[in-house]
């Protein structure tokens, strides 16, 4: 945990010194300590207006909410695939990202200019549809009481196809705003203010809070509902508050930085490869690794072809893909999912 | 401590199908219950209900007195621990994880476990002999040692009712014997109620003292073996004719369905194979023969003899003398007629005395009369022959045309090959 705790720091402060223009890494915390109401500067006058906010305004903000959309993805993965104990689980299985991709879809298209509370329209939007396809999926699963887990899984994967088919049908006769489109479902975290770290953090951290709190229901999970059952876990409860705390995790997510793949799906087995199935850790280290990899791959998108930016969707996969198969290959007893799973 | 449970009038239909249908029982603290019952008649359901997996749609169960919704799931899980037939472990936990897992419901939200939920791990592994995979991962387990894992599992959850679901199904037989040893020896030391759906009726009545059948979601019967265990219970709750007997080795109540025909019921065609004497000798060439469609008879034997058993098991003729008797001129004739209506006779590797040596002048008769004799083991004749004139006996009857066989497993070919050979068989049908 020690480990991946230097590794957010490392790359927190990675991301701050790289960039189109590059900060030297003493200026960096001269700048950050200089925030700090107690401190008294000290060599703060060398360092230009222009550098202090290029950090301040735009680095910093950039950061966090990399680190929340990471984390959030990566515990939301963790999450899903203890739920549906199936290691292809990912944050959008349910078809939460199909459903914000059609909000924002809708308003880009729209072109509404609705804005609350200083936001604009496509992240509500998203936000709407992210959490209202999770609601509708849950009730097309319900039988009676209760909720099986693999019917919530079909549910979420038929969901997921019908409003991605609506999204690829808007998509097509998007005309002039079809780059718009394409870009926002690649994902980035372009253009972060603070306004957006104050509305996504809180999301997210009622997301974590909740999912952390019922990890030891989550490992009775994974050996299947009736032990869990069996064990005193009060099941279709605990599913509800996890499928409600991930699903806020990732509606948070989507909605500030459109669909980023690869983070929720991969860090909790690398986490799982590493350390084992236990969720009380899995959970905070996932959110540490997930917060890591998306600052790191989001500092490699902006600095790559400079001053431009690629979406850091196609980062994360291309560095994140090969990193996990030579994990696998490294231990080839892959049991951690059971041989035959 | 163990607790009481009373099941009234349980009810619960799957879709417009019941599976329990007014199951009305109950059980004392400190039983030890196997559930039996075919295939679909409720074992497993009644189990779920029991442990709140399944809600019933009627009727009650009631824990020492209270009814069993008024608990909460962790109260559940502290009073009631569930072996399941097979678990499913995916994850790369480890034994001592899966087995920690049992203290769940005596932990608040974040509290960890400490060194007495240790130490209640550490006792259940140790009772259960999985002690040395403590830091195995349950995937790389084999079966048994899983179910092992699942019952220490049980074990450290400190439950007063050990619910058991089919949990030797997939078992080798060293395995299922002590995971049901295991069962009773909680039940015993513990005083843990343990109520087990269980397949192999053979196996329950080592292992448990009440049982309970069910049939079509009903209690047929309940109490001791032998009010359970019967041969019409049986036909009425598995469909078939079944025999119960004790088992000459450890006396206990035992069920056979295997190859039981009813009285009158012959089997049509086939040579008629006479074997003579009985004991454990004569058993495998009955058995065998038997399996190949002879029509066999037997004798002479006493009447507690093995190959007497075999005889009234399967409703064939038999001769039988008095035991420690020479037979008489009675027994003598009645031999012969029998012989004469086999198409073949067997000697088997018997023990051969004083007693029965009489029996090769009848043999001697029929194979003068043309009548194919077999002996087998002839080589072998000495030392089980308690006359010491029984080697020589048998090489005069083979001068006068018997076969020599070496082992049992000859006899089907050549008592097939002189039947078709006399006219009598597949040739003609």
């Amino acid at each position: 945990m020690a480990v991946l705790f230097m590794l957010l720091v490392f790359s927190t402060i990675a991301a701050m010194v790289w960039g189109a223009v590059e900060i030297a890494w003493r200026d960096v915390f001269v700048v950050l300590a200089n925030t700090l109401p107690f401190y008294e500067s000290v060599a703060g006058t060398e360092i230009t207006q222009v550098y202090r906010d290029i950090l301040l305004q735009i680095r910093v903000p950039r950061v966090i909410l990399a680190a929340a959309v990471g984390s959030s993805l990566a515990v939301a993965g963790a999450v899903f695939q203890g739920l549906f104990r199936n290691p292809m689980a990912d944050p959008y299985v349910i078809g939460i990202s199909s459903g914000a991709a059609l909000g924002a879809v809708f308003a880009m298209l729209g072109g509404f200019s609705l804005a609350l509370g200083g936001f604009g329209a496509v992240p509500l939007f998203a936000f709407a549809g992210g959490i209202s396809t999770m609601m509708l999926v849950y009730s097309m699963a319900r039988v009676g009481r209760a909720v099986p887990v693999m019917t919530l899984l079909l549910a979420g994967i038929a969901v997921s196809a019908f409003l991605s088919a609506l999204v690829s049908l808007f998509t097509y006769f998007a005309g002039e705003k079809l780059h718009m489109v394409v870009f926002w479902m690649m994902g980035g975290l372009g253009g972060a203010t603070w306004q957006q770290v104050q509305v996504m953090v809180p999301y997210a951290l009622a997301g974590y809070i909740c999912v952390s709190f019922f990890s030891r229901e989550l490992n009775a999970m994974l050996l299947g509902e009736e032990t869990a059952s069996n064990l005193g876990v009060n099941t279709e409860q605990v599913k509800k508050i996890l499928l409600v705390g991930a699903s806020l995790l990732v509606a948070a997510a989507v909605s500030t930085s459109g669909i980023i793949g690869f983070v929720g799906l991969v860090v909790p087995h690398f986490v799982r490869l590493v350390a084992g199935p236990d969720h009380r850790f899995l959970i905070p280290a996932s959110a540490l690794l997930g917060g890591s990899l998306l600052i790191a791959t989001d500092t490699l998108a902006r600095i790559i072809i400079a001053p431009s930016e690629l979406p850091v969707g196609i980062i994360t996969a291309l560095i994140g893909a090969p990193m996990f198969i030579y994990l696998l290959k490294k231990r080839r007893k892959l049991r951690y999912f059971g041989g035959g799973g | 401590m163990g607790l009481n449970i009373d099941v009234h009038g349980l009810q619960l239909t799957y879709d417009t199908h019941p599976v329990l249908d007014g199951t009305e029982f109950s059980v004392e603290r400190g039983d030890l219950v196997a559930l039996l019952g075919a295939n679909g008649a409720g074992k497993s359901t009644l189990l779920r209900c029991i442990s709140r997996v399944l809600q019933p749609t009627g009727g009650q169960i009631i824990l020492e007195g209270q009814q069993l919704q008024n608990f909460n799931t962790k109260e559940v899980a502290r009073l009631m621990a569930v072996v399941p037939q097979e678990t499913t472990a995916d994850f790369d936990f480890t034994v001592e994880d899966i087995v920690m897992m049992g203290r769940f419901p005596y932990l608040r939200r974040f509290q960890k476990e400490d060194q007495g939920d240790q130490e209640i791990v550490r006792r259940a592994m140790e009772m259960t002999g999985i002690s040395h995979l403590a830091d195995r991962s349950i995937a790389t387990l084999s079966g048994g040692e899983k179910q092992r894992v699942i019952m220490a599992r049980a074990v450290s959850q400190q439950p007063e009712v050990l619910l058991l679901d089919e949990p030797t199904a997939n078992l080798d037989i060293g395995y299922q014997s002590m995971l049901l040893e295991l069962a009773s020896r909680l039940n015993r030391e513990k005083d843990v109620t343990v109520i087990a759906a269980i397949h192999d009726i053979n196996l329950a009545v080592h292992h448990f003292n009440r049982f309970i059948l069910l049939s079509g979601g009903r209690v047929l019967a309940a109490g001791r073996a032998e009010e359970v265990i019967t041969p019409e219970n049986i036909q009425k709750s598995y469909g078939v004719s079944a025999s119960t007997y004790r088992h000459p080795l450890h006396g206990v109540l035992q069920v056979s369905v295997v190859g039981g025909r009813k009285t009158g019921e012959h089997v049509e065609g086939g040579p008629a194979a006479h074997v003579i004497g009985g004991g454990e000798e004569a058993l495998p060439a009955l058995e065998l023969l038997s399996q190949k469609g002879c029509r066999l008879s037997v004798g002479p034997v006493s009447a507690q003899d093995s190959g007497c058993r075999f005889a009234h098991f399967h409703s064939l003729p038999v001769i039988i003398v008095p035991p420690f008797t020479s037979m008489n001129s009675e027994h003598r004739s009645e031999h012969l007629k029998m012989m004469r209506k086999a198409d073949a006779v067997v000697v088997p590797p018997i023990p051969f005395g004083e007693g029965n040596l009489p029996i090769f002048e009848e043999v001697e008769i029929i194979l003068k009369e043309g009548k194919a004799v077999y002996i087998i083991d002839l080589e072998g004749v000495e030392a089980r022959d308690y006359s010491g004139r029984a080697r020589n006996l048998l090489k005069g009857l083979i001068k006068q045309g018997a076969v020599a066989l070496e082992k049992v497993e000859d006899l089907p070919a050549v008592i097939n090959s002189g039947y078709n050979r006399d006219g009598g068989g597949v040739n003609e049908r």
